[in-house]
C-alpha cells in the first residue's frame, strides 16, 4: 500500500515546504497581482451584502451558537444523521483517514464497474487526493466546477476554497485552453472560455457513470444533504448520473433545518457577497420509484482526518464551526501577498492555518500559525466568530512546548521547539519580571548602544535598523523627578 | 497497486465506533439545556406589494428575466419568448395540463403554435435527447421567496429534477400569492422538517460562474436563461 | 474569549486627578520622547502621572511566540506594579490590548485580574473618552494620515478615538489612504520569523502612505512605526510617523516636531 502513503503525505511535504513556496510565489509579480484585484473585489463584494451592522452581528452570533450547538452535540447528531439517510435509502460510510475514504469511494466506483466520474466542488475531496486516487485505478475523474476544472487542466490545485482558479488571469486560462483543448482559439473573452467548458462538461455530465460532491450542511432531523452553488454542475454531479457519492466533514452537520436558513445567508454573502446562491440544491433521498431521473444509488462518506483531535479540546473544537466561506482568507494581508498555493495545504489562509495542523500535524505545519501578524481582519469577519488569531496563539503554544509534556493535545506538538528560542525567553522573563534586572540591563543597553549591529536578520533587507535611544523613558523621568525634587 | 478488494464495510464500522467513542469521550454528562439562547435577526414586515417588488428586483439582479402576467396571457407571453429566441420546442411537466383548467388552456394553446415534449420518459435511454434536443423546459413552481428572489422547485415524477436543469432556456411559472418573506418563514409556515420530498431545489437566476478573473458569465453549465411568469392577479 | 473592541461597552470613569503611565518596552528603550510627551500633554490637563520605575514590559513577545508561562511570569510582575484604584493609560494599543483583554485570559487565576483589566486604558481613549480632551489647534495648515495598529483597533478601537483627536485639529486635513485599515506587517517576532512576508506588507503600506500625500502620519503605536519609518528610511523617503501624543502636544504647543525637540526627521525614527 506503499502508493496510499505518498498521497497522504503530498500536502504534508508541500506545507514543509512553506517558505521556498513564499519566496517562490512572492517573485511572481503577475500572481501578486491577480490575488490583489481578486481580493478587492470580494472585500467589496462583502461588505455590500449586508444591510447594517446590526444585522450582521445579530446573524453571526446566532449562527455561532447554532454551529456551537451543533458541535456540542456533534455524536449524536451524526448518529442521527445516520439513522435519517439510512431511513431516506442513502448509504451511510465513515471513515477515519483520508486513506480509508479513498477506499470506500473507490470501492463503490469498482462495483458498479465505472469508469468516468463527474466531480462537483468538494475541498474534503482534495483532502483526500482522491483525484489522484482514481486515476491510479483507472478510473477518470473530472472537476466540473469551472474553476476546478481549469485548475485541473493546468495540473494544479485550488489556491482558494470557493474560488479555485482565482490566482489566474483571463489572458492565462485562454493559453490553458490553446495549448489543451483541440481546436480551441485562443481568446480571452471570458463568455467564449464559459462556453467552450460547457461545450465539453455537459457531454461528460451526459455519459459518466459517477458524481461526487460534497455537502455544505447535512440536516439531522430531515436526513438532507444541502449543496451550494451558482453553476449548476452539482446539480448535475447529483441528478444525472446513476451514481451519487457524497464526502463530508463530520463537522458539517446540523441539528434542524431550521438551522439552515441563517448559516446559509451569511455563507454566501461572507462569501461573495451574494444575498443567495443562484442554486441551492436539497438531497433527501436516491431516486424513488415512478420517479424519471436521479440517482439510483446515494451513499454520503463522512470523514474525520483529524478533525476529532481538535473536538477534544475546548478553544481548537471552536475551528470546527467553520461553514468554508472563504472571507477569511479575503481579508488576510498574509494570504494576499502569497496567494493560496504558498500554504502547501488545502486550505490556505487563516483557516488553513487552523485546521492544517489537525490534518497533516504540527511537524509538517509548523510554520503555518508563526505566519500571522494576529492582526485580527481574519476573526473580525469570521460568520461564526471562531476566534482565528487566538487559536494561532494556541497553536503557536503547542508548537513551542517540549514535545514529551502531557497531555498531548496535538500530533506533532513540539515539533516549532528550539532550546536556543526556549533558554531566551526564559531569561527574557526572569530581566523583565525584576525590576532590578531589568534596570540593569536597560542601564547596560544604553551605554553599549554603538555596539548594535547596522543589520539585524530580516529586519534590514527593507528597513534601517532602530537605534536605542541614549536614555530611557525610565532614566528620563528619574531626572526630571529629581530636578523637581520628587522622587 | 493492489488488487484485493477492501470490504468497506468493515472499515466504515472500525471507523463509525473509533470517531464516535472519541467524541462521545469528550461531550460525556454535557447538559445541553444549559445552552445559550439564540436570538434570530429580526426582519421588518413588508407588505405583499413591497414582497413581491423585492422579489422581481432580487430576480433581476441576478439576470433573471421576469414577466407579470396572467392566467389568460400566459401562453402568449411564452409563444413571444419562444419566437424571439428562434425556439420551437418546449419540454414540460407531464400531467401538467392536468393540474387545473387554466394549465390545460396554456398547453393546449402553445401545442397549436410549438412541438411540445413530455417529459414522460425516464432519464436512463434517454440523456442525448435531454441534453440535445430540448432547447427549453417549462415548469411550475411550488413557492417562490421575496429576500433573495428565489424560486422553490419541489420536483417529482411528473417534474423531474432535469426539467430546470439541463434545457438552456428554463421558463417558470410562479404564482404571487405563494411568495413568503424569506427562507427561515418559509421553512416553518410550511413544515418542511416533516415533508422533504427526494430533491428541493431554490433557484435564484440562470445558472453562473466568476471564476475566470471574477467576471460574471451566465449559462456555465445549467440554463443560460431563467424567464419568470409571475401570475398576480 | 475573544478581544473585540469594547469602547461602546465600557463605564468610562470621571476624570481623575491621578494615573498610571505604561510606557512600554519599545518607548523605554527607543522612543523615550513620546511617553514624556504623553506625561507632558496629561498634566497640562492638571492629571498627575505616576510612573512606576519597576514596570517593563506587557509579556506581548513571549505571548504571542507561545511562550505563554515566561509571559505569566511578566504580566504578573507588572500589575504589582499598579495596585492603587486609579487609570493605567497605556501609550501602545496592542500593548494596551494584551493588558485589558490577554491578561483576562494569561491571568485567570488571579481574582483581582479583572479589576485590573478594567483600570487599563488605551492613551487615546484615555484622552476621548475620560478627559473629553478637545484640542486647541496652534499649529500651522498641514496634511496628516493616520495608521492605526491592527491591535489598537480591533481590541480598543483606536482609529476611533485617534480620528476623533486628529479630526478636532482645525488646521489639520486627515487624509484617508488607499488601504488604511491593511496591517503594515510588523507583528512582533513575525516580521523576523517571515521576513520576507513582512517585507511586502511594509512595502504596500509604505507605498499607500507615500502616496497620500501627506506631511506625516500618526499613529499610537511605536511597533508599526519602527517598521513603517524604517522601511521608508530604507528607501529614502522624507515621510515619517510620528507618536499621536507628540503630535497633539506638538500642535497644542504650535510647534512642530522638528522645531520643539530638535530633533532630525531621521533621528525620530
Amino acid at each position: 500500500m506503499k502508493h496510499v502513503h505518498e498521497e497522504e503525505s503530498k500536502y504534508a511535504a508541500s506545507a514543509k515546504d512553506f517558505r521556498k513556496n513564499v519566496t517562490r510565489d512572492l517573485a511572481n509579480e503577475e500572481l501578486r497581482a491577480n490575488f490583489r484585484g481578486a481580493m478587492d473585489y470580494l472585500m467589496d463584494k462583502r461588505k455590500s451584502a449586508f444591510s447594517s451592522a446590526d444585522e450582521l452581528e445579530v446573524l453571526r452570533e446566532q449562527c455561532k451558537l447554532i454551529k456551537q450547538r451543533c458541535l456540542a452535540k456533534l455524536p449524536h447528531l451524526l448518529e442521527q444523521l445516520e439513522d435519517k439517510l439510512e431511513h431516506n435509502g442513502i448509504k451511510v460510510h465513515w471513515a477515519e483517514t483520508v486513506t480509508e475514504a479513498n477506499e470506500i469511494i473507490a470501492q463503490l466506483i469498482a462495483e458498479k464497474k465505472a469508469k468516468t466520474v463527474v466531480k462537483g466542488k468538494s475541498m474534503v475531496s482534495e483532502e483526500t487526493a482522491l483525484n489522484d486516487y482514481l486515476e491510479a485505478r483507472d478510473v477518470e475523474c473530472l472537476e466540473s466546477d469551472m474553476g476546478e476544472y481549469i485548475v485541473q487542466l493546468a495540473k494544479q490545485h485550488p489556491s482558494h476554497i470557493i474560488m479555485p482558479a482565482i490566482h489566474q488571469n483571463k489572458q492565462q486560462v485562454a493559453q490553458l485552453f490553446a495549448d489543451n483543448i483541440d481546436g480551441f482559439e485562443y481568446s480571452t473573452d471570458v463568455d467564449t472560455l464559459i462556453q467552450q467548458g460547457r461545450t465539453i462538461l455537459r457531454d461528460k455530465f451526459c455519459q459518466a457513470d459517477v458524481g461526487i460532491s460534497g455537502v455544505n450542511f447535512a440536516v439531522a432531523e430531515t436526513g438532507t444533504l444541502c449543496l451550494v452553488e451558482n453553476e449548476g454542475n452539482g446539480r448535475m454531479c447529483t441528478t444525472i448520473p446513476d451514481l451519487h457519492i457524497a464526502i463530508t466533514g463530520i463537522e458539517k452537520v446540523v441539528e434542524h433545518l431550521a438551522d439552515v436558513p441563517p448559516l446559509l445567508s451569511l455563507l454566501t454573502r461572507s462569501a461573495t457577497g451574494q444575498a443567495i446562491s443562484t442554486y441551492f440544491n436539497m438531497i433527501s433521498s436516491p431516486r424513488k420509484q415512478g420517479e424519471k431521473d436521479g440517482p439510483k444509488e446515494v451513499h454520503l462518506v463522512l470523514l474525520d482526518n483529524g478533525r476529532s483531535q481538535a473536538f477534544a479540546d475546548e478553544e481548537l473544537r471552536q475551528t470546527l464551526q467553520c461553514i468554508r466561506c472563504g472571507a477569511c482568507m479575503n481579508h488576510c494581508p498574509v494570504y494576499t501577498r502569497i496567494g493560496g498555493h504558498a500554504y502547501g495545504t488545502v486550505y490556505p489562509g487563516p483557516i488553513g492555518k487552523i485546521i492544517s495542523p489537525h490534518m497533516l500535524g504540527l511537524d509538517a505545519t509548523t510554520n503555518l500559525p508563526t505566519a500571522s501578524t494576529l492582526c485580527g481582519a481574519c476573526g473580525e469577519v469570521c460568520p461564526v466568530k471562531i476566534p482565528i488569531p487566538k487559536i494561532l496563539l494556541r497553536l503557536r503554544e503547542e508548537s513551542v512546548k517540549p514535545n514529551r509534556e502531557q497531555p498531548q493535545v496535538m500530533q506533532g506538538q513540539g515539533a516549532g521547539r528550539s532550546a536556543v528560542e526556549a533558554i531566551i525567553w526564559k531569561i527574557w522573563a526572569q530581566v523583565h519580571k525584576s525590576p532590578t534586572l531589568y534596570a540593569l540591563s536597560m542601564w547596560c543597553l544604553t551605554r553599549c548602544r554603538f555596539l548594535m549591529p547596522k543589520k539585524l536578520a530580516g529586519w534590514t533587507s527593507v528597513r534601517t535598523a532602530p537605534k536605542l535611544a541614549a536614555t530611557t523613558l525610565h532614566q528620563q523621568i528619574k531626572a526630571k523627578q529629581a530636578k523637581q525634587g520628587r522622587g | 497497486m493492489t488488487n484485493k478488494t477492501t470490504d468497506i464495510n468493515v472499515i466504515s464500522r472500525r471507523a463509525r465506533g473509533n470517531i464516535l467513542a472519541k467524541l462521545k469521550a469528550e461531550v460525556g454528562g454535557a447538559d445541553y439545556g444549559k445552552l445559550p439562547q439564540e436570538t434570530a435577526y429580526v426582519y421588518p414586515e413588508c407588505s405583499q406589494t413591497d414582497n413581491i417588488a423585492q422579489f422581481i428586483s432580487e430576480l433581476e439582479k441576478n439576470h433573471a428575466q421576469v414577466i407579470p402576467t396572467t392566467k389568460e396571457q400566459m401562453a402568449e407571453v411564452i409563444l413571444e419568448q419562444l419566437a424571439s429566441l428562434n425556439i420551437t420546442q418546449l419540454l414540460y411537466g407531464e400531467k401538467l395540463d392536468e393540474q387545473s383548467d387554466y394549465h390545460r388552456e396554456v398547453i393546449e394553446a402553445l401545442k397549436s403554435k410549438v412541438t411540445l415534449q413530455p417529459y414522460d420518459f425516464s432519464i436512463d435511454n434517454n440523456k442525448n435527447r435531454l441534453f440535445n434536443e430540448c432547447p427549453a423546459a417549462l415548469s411550475n413552481s411550488r413557492c417562490s421567496i421575496a429576500a433573495t428572489g428565489t424560486i422553490v422547485l419541489w420536483p417529482d415524477e411528473n417534474e423531474p429534477r432535469s426539467l430546470s436543469l439541463v434545457p438552456p432556456v428554463h421558463f417558470v411559472m410562479v404564482d404571487a400569492h405563494k411568495l413568503h418573506a424569506d427562507f427561515a418563514r418559509l421553512i416553518e409556515a410550511e413544515q418542511w422538517q416533516d415533508k422533504l420530498p427526494t430533491n428541493v431545489v431554490l433557484i435564484s437566476g440562470p445558472s453562473k460562474t466568476a471564476d475566470i478573473q471574477q467576471t460574471l458569465a451566465y449559462g456555465a453549465h445549467g440554463p443560460k436563461a431563467l424567464i419568470v411568469l409571475l401570475l398576480n392577479s | 474569549m475573544q478581544p473585540v473592541n469594547t469602547q461602546h461597552l465600557r463605564n468610562y470613569p470621571k476624570k481623575p486627578t491621578q494615573v498610571y503611565l505604561f510606557g512600554t518596552c519599545i518607548v523605554d528603550s527607543f522612543f523615550p520622547d513620546s511617553g514624556m510627551d504623553a506625561i507632558e500633554l496629561l498634566e497640562r490637563e492638571g492629571i498627575e502621572v505616576i510612573y512606576p520605575q519597576g514596570q517593563s514590559c506587557c509579556g506581548q513577545p513571549a505571548y504571542n511566540s507561545g511562550y505563554k508561562e515566561e509571559a505569566k511570569a511578566v504580566a504578573m510582575a507588572q500589575v504589582k506594579q499598579f495596585p492603587l484604584d486609579i487609570p493605567v493609560v497605556v501609550i501602545s494599543g496592542s500593548c494596551g490590548g494584551m493588558m485589558r483583554h490577554h491578561y483576562l485570559d494569561l491571568l485567570s487565576d488571579d481574582p483581582a485580574i479583572n479589576n485590573f483589566c478594567q483600570r487599563v486604558f488605551e492613551f487615546t481613549e484615555f484622552l476621548v473618552h475620560v478627559l473629553r480632551l478637545k484640542p486647541i489647534d496652534q499649529g500651522e495648515k498641514e496634511r496628516v494620515a493616520l495608521h492605526t495598529s491592527c491591535a489598537a483597533r480591533r481590541e480598543m478601537g483606536v482609529h476611533i478615538t485617534g480620528n476623533k483627536l486628529i479630526s478636532q485639529l482645525a488646521n489639520v486635513d486627515l487624509v484617508l489612504h488607499d488601504y488604511e485599515s491593511e496591517c503594515c506587517g510588523f507583528g512582533g517576532t513575525f516580521a523576523v520569523k517571515h521576513a520576507d512576508i513582512s517585507a511586502a506588507m511594509v512595502a504596500d503600506k509604505s507605498k499607500h502612505l507615500v502616496a497620500s500625500d501627506v506631511v506625516r502620519y500618526v499613529s499610537a503605536d511605536h511597533g508599526c512605526m519602527m517598521n513603517i519609518n524604517g522601511a521608508l528610511d530604507y528607501q529614502k523617503e522624507s515621510l515619517r510617523g510620528e507618536h499621536i501624543a507628540s503630535y497633539l502636544l506638538n500642535r497644542i504647543k504650535g510647534q512642530s516636531k522638528a522645531q520643539s525637540k530638535g530633533q532630525s526627521a531621521k533621528e525620530a525614527l
